[in-house]
């Protein structure tokens, strides 16, 4: 179980993150919903140790991650994987040992085993075929999968994932989110994943989180979300471009900003 | 002015910050360093002869070009200050101690911070910026392991060695201008060398190639760490990070000419 308890996190005047609440059970999907800017990664970050937040803590397995340095974060972070928004694989090195890395960095297994393994991993998003080439040479869709079989490389407890279907085409956003469904059934991995795809959180997650303005809005399961009576709740899962939440995010009057030279 | 001293204090103030974390960055690096090496297996994997061939071998051309024509060079130059009293004698000697103790070691590192110590900073730099860094840290693999120890081992070994050649390299340049263009007997020559080469000479110029190849891994490294957003600023963070190199390696050689024999 991965608990945030009044996280906060200031840039400069900006308060990114506002004394941000939830919970995450164990072998559940949690999805984490909000507007872009709205601090989803901010929490990401400090949900896996990379930030620190300035005020606030996360508890997993009854430590606080963020009281951790970097040395002692390493032990929770063998327990986790994590899926970039834009995969984030190692340019200088292919497929197959960007997979392997993990592996060879933390386990001593013997190398055929290890080729066995990744394998297993590219197999599971696909790819098998694919272990020689370099990230480069795949398409963002495929980066993607391979980053996916590389997060699950160390067969974590616990999977993040930073916008797991974004920019992608609908059916390897499909593609992308029925693997999300089945690490969690068939293997029981707790996932936690960022992303403003409500659909697809209505469709496959156990709990949605809904980020408002550095807060938690409403938190609870799809159908709890689906009959909430709040107009902002309502409005972000229709995604409706006229309610209580403006497209203007400007913090200046326009009047006033035209009129000003 | 007002203005002005405010500004000189905050570059100050940034500049004592990141000779802090530099300094972090080295002991850190060297902690690093410790822990590879007691671990054979790590080790191997670290492919450490990939960055030797990459900072050392493929550098081999650009050093040797330029030390053959600055040993040319030097000698023209000293051998038209000398014509006029005759003093052609001491041609071969003031040219190998001009090229050991200073523009051996100086110009091999200017080439390799231009050539090499740009890269890293733009290689880590890139990374930093696509997230590929935090990627190795969630992974809980430590980042200055995995890319600064080999560059910092293949650097060391690298420039010393670069150093020597492109010392022997730049005499053996002036040998040639001095004997086929001066009259200058070949025999007499190589044996004037030798005459006024010291062992102080080649270590002084061993021990600045030592200081300056972690200078420019250090600053290369840190550059490229530190950026954050984008190709923009991976540009400017090579910039920087060539300019301070170079900066810091000048101010070291001076000390370090003064240190020897000031």
């Amino acid at each position: 179980m991965i608990k945030a308890h009044g996280i906060t996190k200031i840039y400069g005047s900006h308060t990114v993150l506002n004394g941000t609440d939830f919970t995450a059970e164990r072998k559940k999907i949690t999805y984490i919903l909000g507007t872009s800017g709205g601090g989803k990664s901010t929490l990401l970050k400090i949900l896996i140790g990379a930030l620190k937040p300035d005020a606030g803590n996360v508890i997993f397995e009854e430590t606080d991650i963020t009281q951790l340095d970097r040395s002692e974060l390493d032990p929770f972070r063998k327990k986790i994987g994590m899926l970039f928004q834009h995969g984030a694989l190692l340019n200088s090195l292919t497929v197959g040992e960007n997979i392997s890395l993990p592996i060879r960095e933390h386990t001593r297994l013997d190398e055929n085993i290890i080729k066995i393994m990744v394998k297993m991993k590219l197999e599971l998003v696909g790819l098998r075929d694919f272990e020689d080439l370099y990230p480069a040479q795949l398409s963002g869709g495929m980066q993607k999968r391979v980053a996916l079989a590389r997060a699950l490389a160390l067969d974590p407890e616990v999977v993040f994932f930073d916008e797991p279907t974004s920019g992608l085409d609908p059916i390897v956003a499909a593609v992308i989110t029925k693997l999300i469904a089945d690490l969690n059934k068939i293997q029981g991995i707790t996932c936690i994943v960022v992303s403003h795809a409500v659909e697809e959180a209505m469709r496959i997650a156990d709990k949605i989180v809904i980020l408002y303005l550095g807060k938690v809005l409403v938190q609870g399961t799809p159908q709890e979300i689906r009959s909430s009576l709040d107009p902002l709740v309502q409005q972000f899962i229709t995604g409706s471009p006229d309610g209580p939440i403006a497209f203007h995010t400007s913090r200046k009057d326009f009047r006033e900003d035209l009129l000003v030279e | 002015m007002k203005k002005f001293v405010g500004y000189l204090g905050r570059t100050f103030i940034r500049f004592l910050q990141d000779l802090s974390s530099v300094y972090y960055l080295f002991q850190e690096t060297i902690f690093q360093a410790v822990i590879l090496f007691t671990n054979r297996k790590k080790l191997e994997e670290a492919r450490l002869l990939t960055y030797v061939n990459e900072i050392g071998t493929q550098s081999l051309p650009l050093v040797l070009t330029v030390a053959s024509l600055l040993g040319i060079a030097m000698t023209v130059l000293i051998s038209f200050q000398l014509k006029d009293v005759g003093g052609y004698s001491y041609i071969p000697g003031l040219v190998a101690v001009g090229i050991f103790r200073e523009m051996g070691p100086l110009i091999t590192a200017l080439i390799v911070t231009g050539r090499v110590g740009a890269a890293f900073t733009a290689r880590i730099g890139t990374m930093k910026v696509s997230e590929e860094i935090l990627a190795l840290e969630t992974m809980a693999i430590n980042p200055v392991r995995f890319l600064v120890v080999q560059r910092f081992i293949g650097l060391l070994c690298s420039l010393p060695a670069l150093t020597t050649l492109a010392n022997f390299t730049a005499v053996f340049g002036g040998f040639l201008f001095g004997s086929t263009r001066l009259g200058i007997r070949p025999d007499t020559y190589v044996r004037e060398t030798l005459d006024v080469l010291t062992f102080t000479d080649i270590f002084s110029g061993m021990m600045k190639a030592l200081v300056f190849a972690v200078i420019i891994v250090m600053i290369g490294c840190y550059r490229g760490f530190i950026v954050e957003g984008g190709a923009e600023e991976v540009g400017k963070a090579t910039m920087v990070s060539v300019v301070s190199s170079t900066l810091s390696i000048i101010v070291f050689d001076t000390v370090m000419t003064g240190a020897f024999y000031g």
